[in-house]
């Protein structure tokens, strides 16, 4: 098969637009794309895949055509919906489409409004992406699942609160740097550690926040990536697993991710000790202790260590996050996995900006549907 | 037909008549300290369970022995709906077994108990009530809640003497009108008091020497009138004392005479005269001789003391009703198609490889073989593997209402045992876990609760408690 790349990525600033639809959502990120693919025009575009989980609470039938043809695309189009992880798999699907040779660019992005129902609604439509006949129904949400996790990890491992705090500073921290970040502010370790509690152990800070934005990435054959800002899509993996946790033969990981890992690195024929760079799911804390584990970038119950140690800080051996990762840059669901895959591409052709992190030659994306039934790992390489 | 054994349930939160006077200015139900007071997600049917599921166990009765189920409440969560088929369910009875519906009237209890102990080989009756009343009255002051459950089978220990009935018209002395949910009465006292006089003495009166009697069990409303009512039916009051249990639980209700025939026979009573009561009026009389000790498995201790506030939060009060929205919805009929799990937590066995699943269906979570499962009901104690406590405003907005009430709740998942060993894990809600979240390796027994109501239709299934709270 024939290699893929990224040849231009954009996205919207991450946060509430009750001025936006997701139809203009969607069209500014295009436009970053595209104007991001020097070279590139909109009838370059052979295909588009959408990811979205709804429009506040809405689910719309053809949600993918929807955004695709207000921006004049006339495209086969499809809609993908793994959760959180939708426009991962977008992305995933893109870069299939221009390996097989079935396309030569390849559209791939996603969507979502979130901040436009009230509290109540919203966390009527989030449990959608849960297991909803058994978690649910004792009264489970997502953060109590990922607290659920934590609460395993706590027991099994040398872990604490502060902990997971640290993972949230370090995001704040990166997220200030990002003008995209929905909540760009800075946070101490006390700040994050005595908030007030949503499922214990879990605090607010060490809970995204909902949001709304959208996120475009253009998949392209080496041919058209040629003299383009390009990053080679080297590894994409994907994994599912069972939707509820309890279903599953640990709490303390995230299966899905370690299939979607192993996945990516064989085909990247790399090992997580080359990966320079992450952008790695942090929907809650714990999440991010689990991918540091699940992605290989260290051993079972390590993770707090590298947080200890800076060893994940924007400026130490493996940074993750940079961008401010879920926590901080923000978390529209179906948006989520393509702004990551955006924010590598940045690093990697060196349009970070002030964010930018140098000698960055691999760079990893980790996104993850739910409480992990799904998961999808991208490994982009570029020029050092 | 005698008595093979007895179970007894009562909330474990009360209110005492103290609080409610501190509130109110005073405090209307005679001869009650305090009233046992439901938590936001107990209602007349898991009292029941938790009674039923007590009795069979002290009878040593296994649930496929039993032909019939007799339900006796006023305060069933619905004016229409056979209360009797979801209560078999929790208690596993099966679908061959008989019910029959009691109600009207506080009266039901001795029905039901009667009807029993006219047909069938094995029975179990249950009467179970949590009555409400306007709390500018004395109903409402006395309004408690309990469930007394019954085992009648040809042999037990608990030989019935003697039993009889009478019917009396004696209107609005208590009554509640047709969908509302409070009952109330006239207050015309001496009137009430002559009703239930009369209608309780006739029935008594058909019964041999009810003055020998080592125990008196009296349908009673407050702590007050069976003693008043003590002379006409020819008992001593301290005969009184040993069966009523007004004073501690308030009005239990079609539960109440039953209620304190279960503390006659758990403090050792050998002769007891059982009459129960409802207005309007009826009452049924029995005489019970324990030939050697009637089992009893009664949980009716009180252990956690609401202030006015907390009991009237616990009852709706403040609750503002689950929020609009959708999403994530289970319809009726999805949820029915697993009530077996819900109810009764019946895992499968792979076919294939052996191992438990919960629930038992799709690819086996070990082998992920899809050969089918043979039923395997995991034991009701487990071991939590993993916990949150979801804060309040948290909670989805299914139990956005019981966190209101209840205020915030415990998640977990529990490993219950198979029943040849081995374990499957249970997402389960966990109850009374007090101020912290369940830890790991904690001891949680599953028992009945209600879920949440959707629709109009209430949801039931098990939730855990605390093994130590589960020991009262």
């Amino acid at each position: 098969m024939r290699d893929a790349y990224v040849v231009g990525a954009g996205q919207t600033a991450f946060g509430s637009f009750p001025e936006e639809s997701y139809r203009s959502l969607f069209a500014t990120a295009f436009d970053r794309a595209m104007a991001a693919a020097d070279g590139l025009g909109p009838a370059d575009i052979d295909e588009a895949v959408v990811g979205t989980l709804g429009v506040g609470g809405r689910q719309l039938g053809l949600s993918a055509p929807a955004v695709t043809e207000h921006v004049g695309l006339s495209v086969p189009t499809t809609r993908v919906e793994n959760a959180c992880a939708a426009s991962g798999y977008a992305v995933r699907n893109a870069v299939q489409a221009v390996k097989s040779g079935m396309a030569d660019v390849v559209l791939a992005g996603g969507y979502e409004v979130m901040t436009d129902a009230s509290g109540d609604a919203t966390k009527y439509w989030l449990g959608v992406s849960g297991e909803t006949e058994w978690e649910r129904l004792t009264g489970t949400t997502f953060a109590g699942t990922y607290a659920q996790m934590a609460s395993a990890y706590f027991d099994e491992y040398d872990a604490d609160v502060d902990d997971l705090s640290r993972a949230a500073v370090k995001n704040h921290a990166n997220g200030a740097q990002n003008p995209h970040a929905q909540l760009g502010f800075e946070c101490s370790l006390e700040d994050a550690s005595d908030a007030a509690t949503v499922a214990d152990p879990l605090t607010l800070y060490h809970c995204c926040p909902t949001s709304d934005g959208a996120a475009a990435v253009l998949v392209a054959s080496e041919e058209v990536a040629e003299s383009m800002d390009a990053a080679r899509v080297a590894g994409v993996g994907a994994g599912s697993d069972r939707v509820g946790l309890f279903e599953r033969d640990t709490y303390t990981s995230i299966p899905a991710s370690e299939r979607a890992a192993d996945a990516a690195y064989e085909m990247a024929d790399c090992g997580p000790d080359e990966i320079d760079l992450a952008e790695v799911h942090d929907c809650f804390a714990i999440a991010e202790l689990l991918a540091y584990e699940d992605l290989g970038f260290c051993e079972p119950g390590e993770a707090p260590e590298l947080l200890r140690e800076g060893v994940t800080d924007a400026d130490g051996d493996l940074p993750v996050n940079v961008s401010g990762g879920l926590k901080s840059k923000g978390h529209p669901i179906g948006a989520t996995g393509a702004g990551q895959i955006a924010e590598l591409w940045k690093q990697l052709t060196g349009n970070a900006g002030d964010r930018q992190v140098e000698g960055v030659e691999r760079g990893l994306a980790h996104n993850v549907g739910g409480s992990g039934g799904a998961a999808v790992v991208t490994i982009l390489e570029g020029e050092a | 037909m005698r008595l093979a054994g007895v179970g007894a349930y009562a909330p474990r939160f009360r209110l005492s008549g103290d609080a409610v006077a501190d509130a109110l200015g005073r405090f209307r139900a005679r001869g009650v300290d305090s009233v046992a007071v439901p938590d936001a997600d107990e209602d007349a049917l898991t009292m029941a369970a938790e009674a039923g599921e007590r009795a069979l166990d002290a009878a040593g009765v296994e649930v496929d022995e039993i032909d019939a189920l007799y339900l006796a409440s006023t305060t069933l969560p619905y004016d229409e709906e056979a209360g009797a088929g979801r209560l078999g369910s929790l208690l596993d009875l099966g679908e061959a077994t008989r019910s029959a519906q009691f109600g009207g009237s506080t009266d039901a209890g001795g029905e039901a108990l009667a009807a029993a102990l006219d047909g069938d080989d094995h029975a179990l009756v249950v009467a179970s009530d949590a009555p409400r009343g306007a709390f500018d009255e004395a109903i409402g002051h006395a309004a408690g809640a309990g469930a007394a459950a019954i085992v009648v089978a040809p042999d037990g220990p608990g030989r019935i003497a003697g039993r009889s009935a009478a019917t009396t018209t004696y209107p609005g002395t208590r009554f509640r009108e047709r969908g509302d949910s409070e009952t109330t009465g006239l207050g015309v006292t001496s009137y009430d008091r002559q009703a239930y006089r009369e209608t309780v003495a006739s029935a008594v009166d058909g019964l041999d020497a009810p003055e020998n009697a080592d125990a008196a069990a009296l349908h009673a409303p407050d702590g007050d009138l069976p003693y008043r009512a003590a002379g006409a039916l020819g008992v001593e009051t301290d005969a009184v004392t040993e069966g009523i249990v007004a004073r501690r639980l308030g009005d239990t209700g079609a539960a109440s005479a039953l209620l304190g025939l279960a503390g006659a026979l758990d403090d050792g009573a050998e002769d007891v005269l059982v009459a129960t009561y409802g207005s309007g009026g009826a009452a049924h009389a029995f005489r019970v001789r324990a030939e050697r000790d009637v089992p009893v498995d009664a949980a009716l201790s009180g252990d956690r003391t609401l202030d006015f506030a907390a009991a009237r939060r616990r009852a709706g009060a403040f609750d503002s009703g689950t929020p609009e929205g959708g999403g994530a919805y289970v319809s009726v009929p999805s949820f029915r198609r697993t009530l077996a799990q819900r109810h009764r937590l019946v895992a499968g066995e792979c076919v294939a490889c052996g191992s438990l699943c919960f629930p038992a269906e799709g690819a086996c979570t070990d082998c992920g073989a899809r050969e089918g499962y043979d039923d395997a009901p995991l034991s009701r104690r487990g071991i939590v593997e993993a916990s949150t406590t979801i804060s309040q405003g948290g909670a989805p907005p299914e139990f956005v209402p019981q966190q209101a009430r209840a205020g915030e709740y415990a998640s977990a998942i529990v490993a219950f045992e198979g029943p040849d060993g081995g374990r499957a894990s249970v997402p389960l809600q966990v109850v009374l876990a007090g101020e912290s979240t369940p830890e790991i390796g904690d001891e949680v027994v599953a028992v009945p609760r209600l879920l949440y109501e959707q629709e109009g239709v209430r949801r039931y299934g098990l939730k855990g408690v605390p093994a130590t709270e589960n020991r009262r």
